[in-house]
């Protein structure tokens, strides 16, 4: 290993590094100067009512859209203004809110085509896997357009996992799904941070988020209004103003 | 990858099928009069011109009205370097005609396939136009008079050289799409172009390599349609409706389909001889097309293809590419 690729990942570099990125959409500030940092390992949620920038916020990092201003670090290198494609092979994957399944694939097909641009030779070993770990070894060979809206969100969270990559962003990947469902994604978080993949986590189920997340952000008119754990996030008098305050 | 072949009666029974056809469009030209001959060849032609058409339209999901242009640019290609005062031999005319349809298709491609589907239809369809009209004009493609190439009449040659080509397309899209990692890249980003970049895979670059081998197929076809035919002009071989009959072509035989445009051009391109046989013209031909195409598109959207082998997928492919637009 190079000493330069070496020390781009020691834990003098966070997997991914959020500094001050603001996006506007017309005269919306739908962004704005949101900083945010995560370990190795690390579960951070991020939570804010509806329209408060979370899913702009995961398009930033994940080089769906650009920033107007700041940048994007992924373990040091700044990826800022780069194509998706290419943030993407750096290590960071994404599911999307609304599903984005390949809906003429099948299940096996859509898994595949995620570990197109990695290691080809362990594809079908870490797809097996996945489906393994997901449970839905049963609908391998079934179209995408074919699958319950729980399955889809599986095989949605399924191919961000046979990607392997550093940081993975899920936009509100329970929202909807049956407990059971639920239930695999949550062992599923749990078994893949401890090899060291960082977790974003976009939800509004408030019992998810407890148990998963070691770290909150709060999210208000693109703005961060509150840091923390869980229960500083709870007794917080920000917070319950964006979620009550507006509606 | 590490895929293990297991000989499964499904795949004996294909492996099989597969083996007769070739046989028999081997053997072929051996039972047949010269004016059946004609027709066979140009019903090989016909598959490996939807073939072609297919890799962009079927498996990228973009619409291309200007295929006409390749089948041209091969044709001229093959055309202007056979003329006696540079005297090529026809296989030697094969690789420029391959070079320039591939630049073209990346000069086209390029800027264009990064914006919706519209605007490469559009500009597709444009450009074909206007190499149309080029070549109405210009000196060296012989205007409206067109070009005489120096003629060969073997139609056993013909039909051969058809049979390869055809063969080499179908037999090379099967092996890019159905057993490769491009397969999977094309095929992503048609049906969820972000979700795909997301995945690492870079979709405008997939697209311009789908578009530029498209078009070199359809320009191998053009070369040797030119020698075929001993003599071109710019309607015979950049005319519209080469391009319109390559997509109904496909439509009908099965979008996003390895074996459906096959069937779809041998289907189509015998039914325009028979009109043309017992019509004596084809005007009533282009009215045809339009019914076929809406049809397939209400009732049948994965083409004839669906009908014998695979699954219904729905309307999902159809209504994807054409809501690309
Ligand atoms: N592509 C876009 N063009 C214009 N405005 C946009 C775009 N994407 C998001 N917005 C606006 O930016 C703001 C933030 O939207 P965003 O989707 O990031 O919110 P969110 O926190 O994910 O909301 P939700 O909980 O409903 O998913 C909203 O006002 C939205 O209308
Ligand atoms: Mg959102």
């Amino acid at each position: 290993m190079s000493s330069a690729s070496h020390k781009a990942e020691s834990p003098e570099y966070p997997p991914l590094a959020i500094e001050s990125v603001s996006k506007h959409f017309g005269g919306i500030t739908a962004v704005d100067d949101v900083s945010l940092s995560a370990d190795a390992g690390e579960v951070v949620g991020v939570i804010g009512p509806n329209g408060s920038g979370k899913s702009t916020l995961f398009s930033l990092a994940a080089g769906g859209q650009k920033p107007d201003t700041g940048k994007i670090r992924l373990q040091g290198i700044d990826v800022t203004g780069w194509p998706t494609w290419k943030i993407a092979r750096t290590g960071i994957s994404r599911t999307f809110q609304i599903p984005s399944l390949f809906l003429n694939m099948t299940v096996r097909d859509n898994l595949l085509a995620a570990a197109v641009e990695g290691d080809w030779k362990r594809a079908r070993e870490r797809m097996e896997s996945t489906l393994e770990m997901l449970e839905i070894s049963h609908v391998v060979d079934n179209l995408a357009s074919e699958l319950s809206g729980g399955q889809q969100k599986l095989v949605e969270f399924g191919r961000v996992c046979v990607r392997d990559p550093k940081v993975i962003l899920l936009d509100e990947v329970t929202a909807g799904v049956h407990p059971n469902i639920r239930q695999i994604i949550l062992d599923a978080i749990q078994r893949l941070r401890k090899t060291g993949i960082t977790f974003l986590v976009i939800e509004h189920d408030m019992e998810m988020v407890k148990e998963i997340c070691d770290r909150l952000m709060v999210m208000d008119q693109g703005k961060v209004v509150a840091e923390g754990d869980f229960d500083t996030i709870a007794s917080d008098s920000k917070v319950q103003q964006a979620y009550l305050g507006r509606t | 990858m590490a895929s293990k072949p297991v000989l499964t009666p499904k795949l004996i029974v294909r492996a099989l099928l597969i083996g007769a056809v070739v046989i028999a469009l081997t053997v072929l030209p051996a039972f047949i009069d010269s004016y059946t001959l004609r027709i066979a060849t140009g019903a090989l032609m016909w598959a490996g011109l939807a073939c072609a058409w297919n890799i962009v339209g079927g498996y990228a999901g973009y619409i291309s009205f200007g295929h006409s242009a390749f089948f041209g640019i091969g044709a001229y290609t093959t055309a202007i370097l056979m003329q006696s005062n540079i005297g090529a031999s026809f296989f030697v005319t094969l690789l420029p005609a391959i070079i320039l349809s591939i630049a073209v298709a990346v000069a086209i491609g390029g800027p264009t396939m990064r914006l919706r589907g519209a605007y490469f239809a559009i500009a597709t369809w444009a450009f074909a136009e206007m190499l149309l009209q080029l070549a109405t004009v210009l000196d060296f493609t012989g205007g409206t008079a067109g070009l005489s190439l120096p003629a060969y009449l073997n139609e056993f040659f013909f039909y051969y050289t058809m049979l390869i080509a055809s063969a080499a397309s179908f037999i090379g899209v099967w092996l890019l799409i159905e057993r490769s990692r491009f397969g999977f890249r094309i095929k992503a980003l048609r049906d969820d172009e972000p979700a795909a970049e997301s995945l690492g895979i870079r979709t405008n670059l997939v697209k311009v390599q789908s578009f530029a081998l498209s078009a070199a197929i359809t320009a191998l076809f053009g070369s040797i349609y030119a020698y075929w035919t001993t003599y071109i002009d710019p309607y015979s071989v950049m005319g519209p409706e080469i391009t319109d009959q390559m997509v109904v072509m496909v439509l009908l035989g099965g979008l996003g389909t390895v074996w459906g445009p096959a069937l779809g051009g041998v289907l189509l391109w015998i039914t325009n001889r028979y009109i043309w046989s017992t019509f004596g013209d084809t005007v009533i031909y282009l009215p045809i097309l339009g019914v076929i195409i809406a049809l397939v598109v209400l009732f049948l959207p994965n083409g004839l293809i669906s009908l014998i082998v695979g699954r219904q997928r729905g309307k999902e492919l159809i209504s994807r590419i054409l809501g690309k637009l």
